[in-house]
């Protein structure tokens, strides 16, 4: 080990390894031992874990199995070293961190664990919110930037975790516009670059899709070939195949353990049902043709009985699509192409297709939550879209209203739309929004709580339920509307099997009723059991449709040529978001083209200024722009902004587009500019109209000005990444330390703040629509009501970004941040001699305008 | 921008009883920086809201369209309540920052405004916490944000609109005063109703 340059934070750590690895030799066969640890989360009334001990040998992969509830994530998180268990005694990497046979006050040693805690990497389930920042080789470098690294080490560190899970290619990316898988890898990439000497993955592939979970398994492996000891927490039995060792947990216990074999063959397991199985079943596998023609055969009959009570169109359909199509207004691409759909009343339909396929946006246009940009779109008799033709805003606010009575919008993790003190209020919204008598809605509201069985929770606050009871819940709103045609985004993602089946029966209940349902899903089983048809979608068009197990076939093919992608260094998959749809046509390879030809190019200057000078001289020209007053200062402002413009190469037309909003209003504020002025030379005077020669000028001065300061501010921010931004925030604020305000948490705040506006902005949207599609609206009815939409809003707006903050400061715990004080940079900003030309030449504009103004 | 006091952190440590971190499993190693991860992992979710929201605007007024609503207010209001005044400062600095690069005197105005409305807002409450508490803190910020709004309105105005000082102020009755009577009407109204379930989140699971 050659120390370069070293801190003394640096020494610490080389130190605490060179201890580490000493002791190490001593228990050289174990990453952790657990010895008759007991955790409660209630001061010993139950116990999350009750008398466990395990052993974990190093470069072992250990699967630890239990269904929710069991203690598996508590148990990973005394194994991460986050949290110290009540009894026992823990030892991390050969050091004993945790001991309760000593007095109180020894029991936790935190010099132990936060050593330890730098050789323990942690990939938790939500894929976004470990992610810091909008470039995956800094999302790398944040950890060993954390550990104080001098810079060559974090380069060399961010090079070989990225090649380590097949990403380089992808170095300069967004991770915020990846997949999840690709999120996902990334995580482990962040981790890899602290070189940890064990992983723990807890539930790494709950929220992604079937390759995404591939994809996490076959990282598992590698990592395990590399040497390093890997610990994957999941309640999906047949994840645990690849492990050396499986542990299952119940009720705090170890109750069974050995070789995947011998505990998963031939065993039932509590709470574990075989039923989320969509990765181990292959088509061979799918059940006999015979069992689900019978079904079909039920549900014609079903079909015959419940169809009735739904309204139609002319030709009986429930749903009709035709020739649909869905643009997001900031792509290129069509996320919806070419679909044509009919549905029958009663039918269960399954969409199946990727993540990014299209699958969400399906749902939405039918529960006319996204007007298609192409295409007539009728739902339960209602025409929703008709193209070419504007219906009045009035006939269209009444059919959504008639709409949203009879369609059911259960949004993907509906938990998220939660808002009421409690369960029972909650329920009521939707029905209180429809205008039905309190008796009514407290008859709605009872039959949907017992319909999920969760009458027992009624009075309690749906936020302190469980996670499954949570989405029970969720649904139950939506199901208390009496939907007659009802739509759900993947209801049972990330849930664990006892709460997945009841959804299904739930569903299978509906379905004997003649409630229309349409469902997205990636499970196999869900749409085997449900579905009378199935549609796949792939790349937002309908690629199979027909017999749910033909359209598996498709779709299975369709998976295991995408892991074929996937595998390849280059692999792109597709992002889920809507927002994330402009990845989809940036293509990786393309921008690391772009990015190559802008280099061979003549240098950009002013992408190349360092980010320090820019904003300075920008933020002046913009402040200074509002004491132009004479002609010739306008011009020569006119001029600089141009040749900025100039410098950058960046086209104005761009900019134009992205700030047409200012444009308007300052068109709007010079036309008033215009017509107020009344003194100077007339030159035009019909009527109430008078012109002056002082008002035309005015009119132009003003919008001048608010032209330059719009043009330069946009183009800062264009020519800056987000990054660079808060980078040279960071610096530009550094002298206020004198003050005591502590200035690299400040800007590691505005960096992480800027880094979850579109996840957040993505919910917040979500969760509109979803109240929307239980009827609450801020822009219509009464005061009270308004305000009551108002709150259905802002609260679980609210709830997310709380939730968002405890994964993420879960994820810097994980990274090893600790305080702004030690940490070392990967990017360095320096001045140059181009910076200081620039700043000469900025502050000699701004030198004449002052001058012009005097003479 | 002040520092947080050491109050402030207790406050935020007080609220931890029911996670993981709490006293009994703390392993002691995340508190070696000066802000807990959760502290700023905090900030950054209401920083990141803030902005957010500030772009949601939308005329209310309709005597003057050119004054917009945006529900960023609540926001910052919120945060003083469940995070103290210190919290407020740094998400009403912090939170309109980033529109200095689109309108840097607008920018600055509405962080003068912001910290009007939830400091103060945010010391009352910590000091009386009860339904009175919050109902004087909303009502002293409100009125105080109101003053600092008009005030920087006359300032800034001749900036934006071919108008004399003495126009401005002529329009501080038909406009100006009711269009903000309105927004911070609405900011209090808003955050009056949701504070509570807010904290009661925050409270669990923290």
């Amino acid at each position: 080990m050659t120390v370069t340059v070293s801190t003394s934070k640096d020494t610490e750590t080389k130190k605490s390894k060179q201890i580490l690895s000493a002791d190490t030799k001593e228990n050289q066969q174990y990453v952790a031992r657990l010895k008759h640890i007991s955790f409660s989360y209630d001061g010993g009334k139950s116990w999350a874990l009750q008398d466990l001990s395990l052993s974990i040998r190093s470069g072992e992969h250990l699967c630890i199995l239990g269904a929710n509830g069991s203690g598996k994530s508590t148990l990973g998180h005394i194994l991460d070293g986050s949290t110290a268990p009540d009894l026992g005694r823990v030892e991390l990497l050969g050091k004993v961190v945790c001991d309760s046979s000593k007095d109180e006050e020894h029991r936790v040693d935190p010099e132990a664990y936060r050593s330890a805690r730098h050789n323990i990497g942690l990939v938790f389930q939500n894929p976004e919110d470990q992610i810091v920042t909008t470039v995956v080789r800094d999302d790398v470098a944040f950890g060993p930037e954390n550990l104080g690294e001098p810079r060559p080490q974090i380069a060399q560190a961010v090079k070989d975790s990225l090649q380590q899970v097949d990403m380089l290619s992808q170095a300069d990316h967004d991770p915020t516009r990846m997949s999840g898988g690709q999120q996902q890898r990334l995580a482990v990439a962040g981790n890899l670059a602290m070189h940890p000497t064990m992983i723990i993955l807890d539930e790494p592939g709950a929220m992604l899709d079937s390759a995404g979970q591939r994809d996490m398994l076959d990282i598992m492996a590698r990592l395990t070939l590399a040497g390093t000891s890997v610990i994957h927490i999941t309640h999906r039995l047949e994840q645990a195949r690849s492990a050396d060792r499986v542990i299952v947990l119940d009720h705090g216990r170890i109750i069974a353990q050995g070789t995947p074999h011998a505990v998963l063959d031939g065993h039932q397991l509590p709470g574990l049902g075989m039923i989320n199985t969509d990765i181990s079943v292959s088509q061979q596998q799918l059940p006999a043709s015979l069992a689900n023609s019978e079904k079909s055969l039920q549900s014609e009959l079903l079909q015959a009985r419940g169809g009735q009570n739904t309204p139609t169109d002319m030709l009986g359909h429930v749903i009709s699509l035709k020739d649909v199509a869905y643009q997001f207004p900031d792509s290129q691409d069509h996320a919806l192409n070419h679909i044509s759909l009919s549905i029958d009343a009663g039918e269960t339909v399954a969409i199946l297709g990727r993540n990014g396929s299209g699958k969400s946006t399906l749902c939405r246009v039918i529960a006319a939550l996204l007007t298609p940009t192409n295409g007539s779109v009728s739902v339960t008799g209602i025409p929703i879209a008709i193209p070419n033709s504007k219906t009045p805003k009035k006939t269209r606010r009444r059919n959504l209203h008639l709409l949203r009575q009879r369609v059911g919008y259960v949004m993907q993790y509906p938990e998220h739309q939660l808002f009421a003190d409690t369960v029972f209020l909650d329920v009521s919204y939707g029905p209180r929004n429809m205008g039905l008598t309190p008796e009514q809605v407290n008859h709605r509201v009872n039959e949907a709580l017992e319909l999920l069985g969760i009458s027992d929770v009624a009075n309690r606050s749906p936020f302190n339920l469980s996670g499954g009871q949570k989405r029970l819940v969720a649904i139950a709103g939506v199901l208390a509307c009496k939907p007659q045609l009802l739509i759900l985004d993947e209801v049972t993602a990330s849930l664990d099997p006892q709460t997945s089946e009841r959804i299904i029966n739930m569903l299978e209940e509906l379905h004997s009723q003649g409630v229309t349902i349409i469902m997205n899903t990636h499970a196999d089983q869900e749409a085997l059991r449900l579905a009378d048809t199935a549609v796949l979608l792939d790349q937002g068009e309908l690629s199979a449709q027909g017999p749910v197990e033909e359209v598996l076939k498709h779709y299975h093919s369709l998976l295991n040529s995408a892991a074929h992608r996937n595998t390849s260094p280059d692999s792109q998959s597709f992002p889920d978001q809507p927002l994330a749809q402009e990845a989809l046509e940036d293509a990786p390879s393309q921008v690391t083209k772009n990015h190559s030809q802008r280099n061979s190019s003549a240098p950009l200057l002013l992408q190349e200024l360092d980010p320090r000078a820019k904003m300075v001289t920008f933020v002046l020209a913009m402040v200074t722009a509002f004491c132009i007053s004479k002609p010739l200062q306008l011009c020569l402002g006119l001029l600089v902004t141009a040749a900025l413009f100039a410098a950058a190469r960046f086209p104005i037309r761009r900019i134009l587009t992205s700030t047409r909003i200012f444009l308007i209003l300052i068109v709007l504020t010079s036309l008033l500019n215009l017509f107020i002025t009344r003194t100077g030379n007339v030159l035009v005077d019909v009527g109430p109209l008078l012109l002056t020669d002082d008002g035309l000028w005015i009119a132009i001065l003003y919008s001048c000005r608010f032209l330059i300061i719009i043009l330069l501010g946009a183009l800062l921010v264009e020519t800056t990444t987000p990054t660079q931004i808060t980078d040279a925030l960071e610096s530009l604020i550094k002298p206020l330390q004198c003050f005591g305000i502590h200035t690299n948490e400040i800007a590691l705040v505005m960096s992480l703040a800027l880094r979850f506006i579109p996840t957040l902005s993505q919910e917040t949207h979500a969760i509109i629509e979803a109240q929307a599609a239980r009827g609450g609206s801020i822009e219509t009815g009464s005061l009270v009501q308004r305000l009551r939409a108002a709150v259905a809003i802002a609260v679980p707006v609210f709830a997310s970004a709380l939730r968002h903050a405890d994964n993420l400061s879960m994820a810097l715990d994980a990274r090893c941040y600790e305080g702004g004080r030690n940490r070392s940079h990967y990017r360095l900003l320096s001045f140059n001699r181009q910076d200081y030309i620039f700043i000469g030449l900025m502050v000699l504009y701004v030198l004449s305008l002052i001058v012009l103004s005097v003479y | 921008m002040s520092m947080p006091s050491s109050d402030e952190n207790k406050e935020l440590y007080s609220n931890n009883t029911a996670s993981h971190q709490s006293n009994s499993h703390s392993t002691g190693a995340s508190r070696t920086g000066r802000w807990s991860t959760q502290r700023i992992a905090i900030y950054a979710m209401f920083v990141a809201l803030t902005i957010l929201v500030s772009f949601f605007s939308f005329p209310i007024f309709q005597m003057a369209p050119f004054l917009t609503y945006d529900p960023s207010g609540i926001v910052v209001l919120v945060a003083g309540f469940a995070f103290g005044p210190a919290a407020a400062v740094i998400v009403s600095v912090l939170g309109f920052l980033p529109h200095i690069f689109s309108d840097p005197f607008g920018a600055m105005i509405s962080i003068v405004v912001a910290l009007a409305l939830s400091v103060p807002s945010a010391y009352i409450y910590q000091k009386i916490r009860t339904r009175k508490g919050a109902l004087l803190g909303i009502s002293v910020g409100a009125v105080a944000a109101l003053i600092v709004a008009i005030g920087c309105n006359i300032i800034i105005t001749p900036f934006y609109a071919h108008l004399s000082m003495q126009a401005v102020l002529h329009m501080i009755v038909p406009i100006l005063l009711p269009f903000n009577v309105i927004k911070f009407t609405i900011h209090g109204v808003v955050t009056f109703l949701i504070y509570k379930p807010v904290s009661n989140l925050v409270n669990r699971s923290h």
